[in-house]
């Protein structure tokens, strides 16, 4: 309780997280409430701070890769590719036609499994049950088939400079054949269980509620900024891997609010499995690795059989190796925005600095413009609708 | 004064030089393998090649001497490709090994690959049987190993061991048609471990206290030897807090790159459990461990009663040539000032 003038204000100060199931990771949300309304709302960020960016400076190249996998750790494979461009970038490395096909499957795949996972929380978040499991079916799907090529689920760092780190196998693409033709009527499960609900309609209409000029000025990216009705997608504005070749439709929604980033990321998953059909269906012959010596890794076959490629891995690996001077900066479309990479090197075998731009941050901060106002329950629906990941925001 | 082309750049020197030294002189990289400086040129390797202009064949810069009017080129297509198959050969039949073998990061033949299959491979896809690790054999000493199927000829240290120890144990040979050294007259070895410190790569490596980090890992602390008179500078390699190997640097006097035995072997003692780092008393027939303040105590009272019942004669002193000068220095004037004694002596025989 305050007293401003001859006022008494009822304001109450609340800790919304770090330890809350709705902040989806260790967020802070400092509240200031009268009632139910939010008047002030400050995110407190930083609880999940590793200092990914400085130990950057201290790993190598090849070493960098794992920690993009626990940026966005619910689409490693796109923090693998966006850092490999960036390296691909400043090395001058043409990726062989096979590999950058093999990426931009993984990368569709992991933007389905990623919105999968943002449409079943978020459901359980506004209070639908049952969403979140029919969506954590099909996301372990495409789990498994991340673990049948790589060995691994959430962190596979699968992609790396250069191309991939295996072949697809026969069983990888019929897991893959048989996933495609069946997930669109997945979809439209998922919406009939709640595009016309209600409950769900009434929960998010009109909250939260971001304009395109606003959306722009804010610098969000990704579904935020698609659902406010700008139609950006840096697949279509700078294409990498080839995204030039497939067709895809960039769905926008024309209000900005809860809803909107709802159908736009629904509208997404849909257009990313389109895409995945697309890109199947010839999957060109040749290596899955660029082959440049001292930068990228020689296959392994060849480590094991012949001391040339095993020098060449030893210096690699050892961090015994050059790369050209010189900053780059690259982006890519992650299932949340943009996510890009800042290097700088100096020539040696690790960055000189790595900045990371992150959507989930940028997002985050305009969080508070368009909860000013708002009701605490619709507080839950505007963090949910803009798709966090902690550790991407804190780094 | 003659006047000699290197790649274009003309170059004022004095005659009697190889074509080697002069580019390096001047700043000029010639690749090598088997040269090392202060030994006469062994001409085992040919990366050395350039081409002289009046020569059909290219010639090993590292033994040709250079004549006035000279024109070299150092670097063309063809001797680039002539060095890559030199290394080919090399690599077709060294072991899979860098994994496991104490110089890899330091190798030369690794630092060949790197240099030379920049922008393409050397011996990819050429190379039939893997070859595999093959236990080492003996060596004219325990102390080192030596690992026949790395080694890549280059005759350093048959050279090493004849013109800068004075030795001459090593021979140069073949067993079933490769190239390989047998320490042919063992009983003339003085186990300093020269030949070990020229191997460019991992085919003589320590046998004793075979290695313990990769060079990344480490770090290298210049000091004096403290064994002898003589005072070489090494090089402790330190890893986590260990010392676990000892070189030295080339350029530097007393000794330019050369140790012997003790300063190279001899550093195991440091880490040791059996060194005494707390004082003990001996009370009956065994030790117990005491604090500084009560040893102290006890020897000096122990001291003044002998000294004032038998006289300070019957007290004497033995340091270790192990102290540093000024422990010594301090240590010997206490003796005769404090206890009034010229009984002092140390080991100066380690
Ligand atoms: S000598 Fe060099 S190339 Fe041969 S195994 Fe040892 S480190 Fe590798
Ligand atoms: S043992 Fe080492 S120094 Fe001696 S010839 Fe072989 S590679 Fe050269
Ligand atoms: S360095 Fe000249 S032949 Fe080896």
């Amino acid at each position: 309780m305050t007293i401003e003038g001859n006022e008494i204000r009822r304001e109450m100060i609340l800790n919304m997280g770090p330890q809350h199931p709705a902040t989806h990771g260790v967020l802070r949300l400092l509240l200031h409430l009268e009632g139910e309304v939010v008047k002030k709302n400050i995110p407190i960020i930083g609880y999940l701070h590793r200092g990914v960016e400085k130990l950057g400076e201290h790993r190598t190249y090849l070493q960098n890769i794992v920690f993009t996998d626990r940026l966005d750790y619910t689409a490693s494979m796109c923090n693998n590719l966006s850092y490999a461009l960036a390296v691909e970038k400043l090395c001058g490395i043409e990726v062989p036609e096979r590999a950058r096909v093999i990426r931009v499957i993984m990368a569709e795949l992991q933007r389905i499994a990623a919105h999968l996972l943002w449409l079943g929380t978020y459901a359980l978040d506004i209070g639908a049950m049952s969403v979140f499991f029919y969506c954590f079916r099909e996301r372990e799907k495409i789990l498994d088939m991340f673990e049948m090529i790589s060995g691994q689920r959430l962190t596979p760092s699968y992609i790396c400079i250069g191309g991939v780190r295996r072949d697809i196998t026969d069983q990888f693409l019929e897991a893959l054949r048989v996933f495609c033709d069946t997930f669109n009527d997945y979809v439209r499960d998922y919406e009939n269980l709640l595009t016309k609900n209600p409950i769900w309609v009434e929960r998010l209409k009109d909250v939260a509620v971001l304009s395109a000029e606003d959306a722009i000025n804010w610098g969000t990216t990704g579904p935020v900024l698609r659902a406010s009705g700008v139609k950006f997608d840096f697949r279509r504005a700078t294409p990498y891997c080839g995204y030039e070749n497939y067709e895809f439709d960039i769905p926008i929604g024309t209000k900005g609010d809860c809803y909107d980033r709802y159908l736009v990321r629904v509208e997404e998953m849909r257009q990313s499995n389109r895409i995945l059909k697309q890109a199947m269906k010839d999957i060109p012959d040749g290596p899955i690795m660029a082959d440049v010596p001292f930068i990228t890794l020689p296959p392994k076959d060849q480590v094991m059989n012949n001391i040339e490629s095993l020098i060449k891995h030893f210096k690699i690996a050892a961090g015994l190796f050059q790369v050209p001077k010189g900053e780059v900066y690259s982006s890519i479309e992650n299932p949340k925005g943009e996510l890009g990479f800042y290097i700088v090197s100096d020539g040696s075998s690790k960055p000189y600095r790595m900045r990371i731009k992150s959507s989930c941050f940028v997002n985050l901060s305009a969080l508070p413009f368009m909860t000013q106002g708002c009701l605490v329950a619709d507080l839950i629906a505007a963090l949910g609708s803009i798709d966090i990941v902690l550790g991407e925001v804190d780094r | 004064m003659i006047t000699v082309t290197i790649d274009g750049r003309e170059i004022q020197t004095e005659p009697g030089k190889t074509i080697l030294e002069v580019a390096r002189a001047n700043g000029i990289y010639i690749p090598t393998l088997c040269f090392l400086e202060d030994l006469l040129p062994i001409g085992a390797c040919r990366l050395c090649i350039v081409e002289v202009d009046g020569y059909d064949q290219p010639q090993p810069s590292c033994v040709q001497v250079v004549t006035d009017g000279m024109n070299i080129r150092t670097t063309t297509e063809k001797l680039l490709e002539m060095r890559r198959d030199i290394l080919k050969l090399l690599l077709l039949d060294h072991p899979l090994d860098c994994p496991i073998c104490d110089k890899a990061a330091e190798c030369k033949l690794q630092d060949l690959v790197y240099e030379l299959g920049y922008d393409r491979a050397i011996a990819e896809g050429s190379v039939g049987v893997p070859m595999l690790h093959k236990p080492p054999v003996k060596w004219s000493t325990i102390g080192i190993n030596y690992f026949p199927s790395r080694c890549v000829a280059c005759q350093r240290c048959v050279h090493v061991c004849l013109e800068r120890v004075g030795c001459g144990v090593l021979e140069a040979g073949k067993e079933d048609g490769t190239p390989r050294i047998f320490p042919a007259h063992p009983e003339k070895c003085i186990a300093c471990g020269e030949c070990l410190s020229v191997c460019p790569v991992g085919a003589l490596t320590e046998a004793v206290s075979p290695l313990k980090a990769r060079p990344w890992e480490k770090t290298k602390t210049k000091t004096v030897c403290p064994y002898c008179g003589v005072g070489c500078v090494i090089e402790l390699n330190v890893a986590s807090g260990q010392v676990i190997k000892v070189t030295t640097d080339e350029a530097v006097p007393p000794n330019y790159g050369t140790l012997c035995v003790k300063g190279r072997f001899g550093f195991e003692f440091i880490n040791s459990d059996k060194r005494l780092t707390k004082p003990l008393i001996r009370q009956g027939g065994s030790f117990r461990e005491v604090s500084w303040d009560e040893a102290l105590n006890y020897v000096a009272k122990k001291l003044k009663e002998i000294k004032e019942k038998h006289g300070a004669s019957a007290i004497a002193g033995l340091c270790s040539a192990r102290c540093t000068n000024e422990d010594n220095y301090v240590f010997q004037k206490f003796m005769r000032a404090v206890i009034g004694t010229n009984n002092v002596d140390h080991c100066a025989r380690l």
